[in-house]
């Protein structure tokens, strides 16, 4: 009996003991990053994993704008683009979603099919001809063009916002047309109010577009003026050839700093997923 | 009653079947709104919607002869007037003549389709709707004022208002855009015909038969055409498998009842994708840089002169992201890193939903772990996240992120035939269509890339999804 247990603990401890491996390989590179942060050296350590000098500088050099990093800007910048974005991309993809939902009309099927297909072209495509097409308009290096490029065509993303809407359940709605509720009514007084966790959703995931994007920024805003950059933009430029060995503390300071709320971010976001997706599709 | 049989007679048939019933049992106004939209609504005193219809008329008209007839009759040749830079004695400046840019002939032929497309439609519907009042006034019915019309778009026509302009986005930013580069695909647009320089014009096929190896002088296309889509196609195979069935391990470790503290795990390895990708990507690359700490570790242990006394490694360090092969495995290593934690999320949101009672009676048959996960586990994720699947794998195609932050810059060709192409091993469709246009301007190539990236990425899902989904699920849970 004794003998028994023992083997059951020593599972256990084998088991968290792999993950407890797996974790520390998947952090190593993390923990590089938050390590050199701190040194006192700007170039990369290259002989040492932990430098060998510690210091915040590279924290204050961040917010000493000189001609290469003005990342209070960059910061600036993105949060602005963000918010628009945001703010359209949530607008979008609810009405998508709740039109192709809970309403029945004859294009209803067709426009899905399409949205499908314009799916499957590489996104790359469509944004070099978007790139001629803003810069024929004089859009590019602008933030308005930066923030269309993100948000006109969100309404294709609308599946997910979608998926949700259909498990609300159709009996409501159909109560509330009988007691003569306009479509608007039932859209923003009985759905929207049901649907706050993929409402959180959809707001994060738009949100955190910009700050996670760095080709389509690096595509448009492509006039070389650094106080211009989205973070991103910035963040790589750091690490150019002939910028790297003075710089390349400060993108990894840079890196922490803007991944702590991107990170908070992410993890409510992922809350939410969980809750509005799995959650709410396997209700039956 | 009289509605229902209004609106059965005039949807019994198609949108078509009722434009021509329209144009053939109209009356008079109703035909002469084929000329005069608005000529219908004033017969039925609808004055407002008359207007309308009348100052929509004007702008189309307006724009086909102000804009389009400037751009769409040179559509054919793509324009024919080089610029020349002439002295103008008066002003004391150079002086350009009128000439053609054959980029603007294109977007804004294409631009002048679209409206007149739209404008089309938009007369058929007015014909439909002005002869369907026709029908409405010879039954008697009362007709609705403009006022209550307005007020049916937020009542059944909630919908017309929902997807006005997300769809209208899609048509500028999505649809236009793709449009453009299919025709681009056609023509001799690069480095020679650039506009406003140059002109480029109409070359059939041409770009696709150099890409499949045709056409002498360029006949590295399609040597570099076949590798890339070779290591495109072997990548998104292994970077959608490793990270899924490591998805599901990781999910299964971490949700098994002897984990300590899972959701601290949980968190450190989520904590590795919030990191935005440039950052950890660009990090990595660093990490594994020819003369990075990696290396450095590996050089004092000695696994460096290991590897180069097994003919592994011919240089000073070990190439991690430098050379064929060694990159190659280490991409897909990295993204096994940044794709693992995200599939386990998702595995784990699956697997939570497992049918318990199914998982009880098979243990209470005294079915053993493997079995249950072979038998149950497997079937049920497989079939949950198929569709995740396909489009994972379709996604990984179109990973630009992973490659392009790991080896621009890093990785150099020394395959002379592949250089000449500006290809590079380590690249995917999309990374060398992005370098094309970006840093060689050869736009009619890398148009006739994305196509067959789509082509490809259409048919592998048309073929997955047909095999998968057996008829339509979207009722099941309302």
């Amino acid at each position: 009996m004794k003998k028994m247990k023992d083997s059951r603990t020593s599972t256990i401890v084998l088991h968290n003991v792999l993950i407890a491996v797996l974790a520390v390989i998947w952090l190593v590179p993390i923990v590089w990053l938050l390590c050199t942060s701190f040194s006192a050296y700007s170039g990369m350590n290259t002989s040492t994993f932990f430098p060998e000098q510690w210091s915040a500088i590279n924290y204050v050099k961040l917010f000493q704008p000189d001609s290469v990093s003005q990342f209070p800007r960059w910061f600036l910048n993105t949060f602005v683009i963000a918010c628009f974005t945001c703010v359209i991309s949530t607008m979008f993809v609810l009405m998508v979603a709740y039109a192709t939902s809970m309403m029945r009309f004859p294009s209803r099927k067709p426009l899905m099919n399409i949205a499908v297909i314009l799916n499957l072209f590489p996104g790359m495509l469509a944004m070099i001809a978007m790139y001629f097409t803003l810069k024929t308009f004089n859009l590019t290096n602008s933030y308005a063009g930066l923030i269309m490029v993100y948000s006109a065509s969100s309404g294709l993303g609308y599946l997910i916002a979608k998926g949700f809407f259909d498990t609300v359940p159709r009996a409501l709605c159909e109560s509330a047309r009988i007691d003569g509720c306009s479509e608007a009514r039932i859209f923003f007084q009985m759905v929207l109010p049901l649907s706050q966790p993929i409402i959180v959703y959809t707001v994060i995931s738009s949100f955190l577009v910009p700050w996670m994007d760095f080709v389509y920024a690096k595509m448009i805003l492509n006039a070389g003026i650094s106080s211009q950059y989205t973070v991103a933009v910035g963040l790589y430029q750091m690490l150019d050839r002939s910028l790297i060995n003075n710089y390349f503390t400060q993108f990894c300071a840079g890196g922490v700093l803007v991944s702590i709320p991107i990170s908070i971010l992410f993890v409510i976001m992922q809350k939410f997923y969980v809750e509005g997706v799995t959650g709410g599709a396997v209700k039956g | 009653m009289k509605q229902d049989n209004l609106s059965a007679e005039m949807t019994s048939g198609g949108f078509f079947s009722d434009f021509c019933r329209a144009v053939t049992k109209g009356d008079l106004f109703v035909k002469l709104s084929m000329l005069w939209m608005g000529a219908g609504y004033a017969r039925r005193k609808q004055y407002i919607k008359a207007a309308l219809m009348t100052l929509f008329e004007i702008a189309v008209i307006v724009f086909t002869v102000q804009f389009a007839m400037e751009y769409v009759p040179k559509f054919g040749g793509l324009g024919s007037v080089m610029p020349e830079k002439t002295f103008n004695i008066e002003t004391m400046k150079n002086e350009f003549n009128d000439y053609d840019n054959s980029f603007q002939i294109l977007l804004f032929s294409l631009f002048s389709f679209v409206v007149w497309i739209t404008a089309a439609a938009v007369w058929m519907y007015n014909m439909v709707s002005v002869y369907r009042l026709q029908l409405m006034e010879e039954a008697g019915v009362r007709i609705r004022t403009f006022k209550e019309d307005l007020i049916s778009f937020k009542e059944e026509k909630f919908h017309i208002t929902l997807l006005a302009l997300p769809v209208l986005g899609v048509v500028i930013f999505t649809v236009v855009p793709i449009l453009l580069l299919i025709l681009v695909a056609f023509t001799n647009y690069d480095q020679n015909h650039m506009p406003p320089g140059g002109l480029f014009t109409w070359v059939g096929f041409q770009n696709f038969i150099s890409l499949f190896g045709g056409g002498g002088l360029t006949v590295s296309f399609g040597y570099a055409f076949v590798r890339v889509l070779g290591w495109t196609l072997v990548w998104a195979f292994f970077a959608t498998i490793t990270t899924y069935i490591g998805g599901i391990v990781l999910s299964l470790l971490l949700n098994s009842k002897k984990t300590r503290a899972p959701r601290l795990w949980r968190t450190l390895f989520i904590a590795t994708i919030a990191v935005p990708q440039f950052v950890s990507l660009l990090l990595v690359r660093n990490f594994f840089a020819n003369g990075g700490i990696v290396n450095t570790i590996c050089a004092n242990i000695g696994l460096t002169d290991f590897l180069r006394n097994i003919g592994l490694v011919s240089t000073s360090y070990i190439p991690f992201l430098s050379a064929p092969g060694w990159a190659h495995v280490m991409i897909i290593l990295i993204n096994i890193w940044i794709g693992v934690p995200y599939q386990m999320l998702i595995a784990t949101g699956v697997l939570m939903n497992l049918p318990t009672e199914q998982l009880e009676s098979a243990r209470v048959d005294g079915a053993n772990k493997f079995q249950i996960f072979q038998k149950i586990t497997m079937p049920y994720m497989l079939f949950v996240t198929g569709p995740a699947l396909v489009t994972d794998f379709v996604k990984n195609i179109n990973n630009f992120n992973v490659i392009y932050l790991l080896t621009e810059n890093v990785y150099t060709t020394t395959n002379q035939v592949m250089a000449n192409s500006q290809a590079k091993e380590v690249d995917l469709l999309v990374t060398w269509l992005f370098r094309l246009t970006q840093d060689y301007y050869n736009y009619k190539m890398a148009s006739a890339i994305g196509i067959i990236v789509f082509i490809i990425c259409a048919v592998f899902t048309l073929i997955a999804f047909n095999r998968m989904i057996k008829g339509d699920k979207e009722g099941t849970y309302q």
